[in-house]
């Protein structure tokens, strides 16, 4: 679990046109226009309380209108909490709820490891390392799954063509961040249908404009069932923090840093855990330092250029290249626009690169070259710091 | 003198069998670090005693009794032992906590530089995660902040691959 980003709804009241139903009956009017607007519809589950305000309200709606037992698809990601293998066991034992326990060889980051870092969960070889036991009434594979796709690349393929089309309801709520706002806010008819990777299925978001303060009010109001990992939070210094929280898998970037938590509170899963993959241990010790995040500090007797081909050497030669990769492309980027030499530390006013910056790329593993908006977001802080605008330094700096 | 009232004033070796664990301990320890402590005490010997109250309950060191089975024959069957007396259960736990708790944390930098210092004396990158029960990503990053790349401290011995040029196209 992680908190949700800490970005302000700064411009955002503007979108909101109010309406007279409460969230709650305004969910519900929307997913009964799935159900009639679509052949299959289908809960995508994770667990979280997202999850259970979705399900709840669907099952509600389902059983209104004839169309029981529902459909729930539950991507089991394997390191995932006790407290919610057992919630979403509860719900696999509801006659109202067919439940799709999906167990597949997904591909996930293991921010922990420059070495390895990618890992499987459920990995057919790797049986022996699995945090838990597979659940009984897994589905471990699919014709049109191979190992290594990610769940969601792989959801909309689920189910058959002869099924029609399909809906899949999910729990996003634009509160949670601006890009969620402004999926939701980018039409105005069935504003909350996405369409996705197949043309027979879509994607709603019924409860899109719920806070999280709704999700908990509707749990306690309705006496719904949902997720004790929340209570088991609720325990630790992230008190009262929790209604932010959400499931996701435990070794990634941001989620790494969170790795104590499952030392605390779920010890017998821990102790799996430090064996699942690579940099566990070493992650949890210091997750949140220099050496997992941002380099603010360099060795004395090196330049951050030169330190860049010392952390660039802590991934095997696969992953140095495909870092190389990425790096090459922001420097073509830079030498396209301008003719001077990257900086070393202050961001340069045109491209907003330096060797400081590269640094934290090849810290973060940017095998993709997603860092690109944030080297944007350099030049113009550095342009604002000298006051300067962007025509101005394409005068001085720009080729 | 006042030190003779102290605890350690009197450590007694007694059969580990004597010893039992309390129903209460929250210290929960990793299989790694089970093997850091049964190899610091094969490295440096027996430094601390186990704590235990008048019935041979243990207070503080659990961990270390437990793994006093597997190397029993370096003390013949005994571990140390100093007695304390706590009035009831309650102080009893707090001495446990207190014991476990009041301990600090590694800082990364200073961490970076100890480690660094191992690789000045000759260490071998293998031999620090061996004896420090290290995972290597640790000792990498630590060597990285302190600037020493990771070829220089796990040596890489394999032979690189052969080629021929490729085919023109």
């Amino acid at each position: 679990m992680q908190g949700q980003s800490k970005q302000l709804e700064h411009n955002s009241m503007g979108k909101k046109n109010f309406q007279e139903d409460n969230v709650y009956v305004a969910s519900k009017k929307r997913i009964e226009y799935c159900f009639k607007n679509y052949d299959k519809v289908c809960v995508s589950f994770s667990g979280g309380k997202d999850s259970t305000a979705v399900l709840n309200v669907a099952l509600e709606v389902a059983k209104e209108m004839g169309k029981l037992p529902l459909d729930v698809m539950f991507f089991d990601e394997e390191a995932l909490h006790p407290p919610t293998i057992e919630y979403v066991h509860r719900i696999s034992k509801n006659p109202d709820v067919n439940m799709l326990w999906l167990c597949m060889e997904w591909k996930h980051r293991n921010a922990c490891s420059n070495e390895s870092p990618y890992w499987y969960c459920w990995d057919k070889d790797n049986k022996d390392l699995w945090v838990r036991e597979l659940p009984e009434t897994a589905i471990t594979e699919h014709k049109r799954f191979k190992k290594g796709q990610a769940f969601q690349d792989f959801s909309a393929y689920y189910y058959e063509k002869s099924v029609g089309s399909v809906c899949y309801l999910t729990g996003i709520r634009t509160e949670e961040s601006l890009r969620r706002m402004s999926v939701i806010c980018s039409k105005q008819n069935d504003n909350y249908i996405q369409s996705s990777a197949t043309w027979n299925s879509v994607m709603a978001h019924p409860i899109y404009d719920w806070s999280s303060k709704d999700v908990w009010l509707a749990v306690h109001k309705f006496g719904w069932d949902y997720n004790k990992t929340y209570d088991v939070y609720n325990k630790t210094k992230l008190y009262q923090k929790y209604l932010t929280q959400r499931v996701c898998p435990p070794f990634g970037e941001e989620p790494l840093r969170g790795l104590w938590l499952y030392s605390e509170c779920f010890p017998e899963l821990w102790h799996k855990m430090l064996h699942r993959v690579p940099g566990v241990a070493t992650a949890w010790r210091y997750g949140n330092t220099e050496i997992y995040s941002s380099p603010k500090t360099k060795p004395d007797h090196l330049t951050f250029k030169e330190y860049l081909q010392v952390i660039l050497k802590s991934y095997s030669k696969q992953y140095q290249n495909e870092i190389k990769k990425t790096l090459n492309g922001y420097i073509r980027r830079h030498t396209n626009k301008s003719s001077d030499e990257i900086p070393e530390e202050d961001a340069h006013l045109l491209t907003g690169i330096s060797w400081k910056f590269l640094c934290r790329c090849v810290m973060r593993g940017d095998f993709k070259g997603r860092q690109i908006n944030a080297i944007n977001n350099e030049a113009i802080k550095a342009r604002d710091k000298a006051g300067m605008s962007i025509r101005e330094a394409e005068i001085k700096h720009g080729k | 003198m006042k030190y003779k009232n102290q605890p350690l004033n009197d450590i007694v070796w007694r059969k580990r069998e004597d010893l039992k664990p309390n129903n209460y301990n929250p210290n929960k320890v990793a299989t790694s670090e089970m093997k850091l402590l049964k190899i610091s005490i094969q490295e440096d010997g027996w430094t601390q005693p186990i704590v235990v109250n008048p019935d041979m309950t243990i207070v503080d060191g659990f961990h270390r009794w437990t793994v006093s089975k597997d190397i029993a024959e370096l003390t013949d069957g005994y571990v140390p032992t100093v007695m304390i007396t706590p009035k009831d259960k309650a102080q009893q736990q707090m001495a446990t906590i207190r014991h476990n708790r009041a301990r600090g944390t590694h800082g990364v930098l200073e961490m970076s530089n100890i480690v660094t210092d191992m690789v000045d004396n000759g260490l071998e990158g293998d031999e620090i995660m061996k004896r420090l029960q290290m995972e290597k990503e640790e000792v990498v990053r630590l060597l990285y902040r302190a600037g020493i790349p990771k070829d220089e401290v796990f040596k890489d011995l394999e032979f690189s691959n052969s080629w021929i040029p490729k085919e023109k196209e």
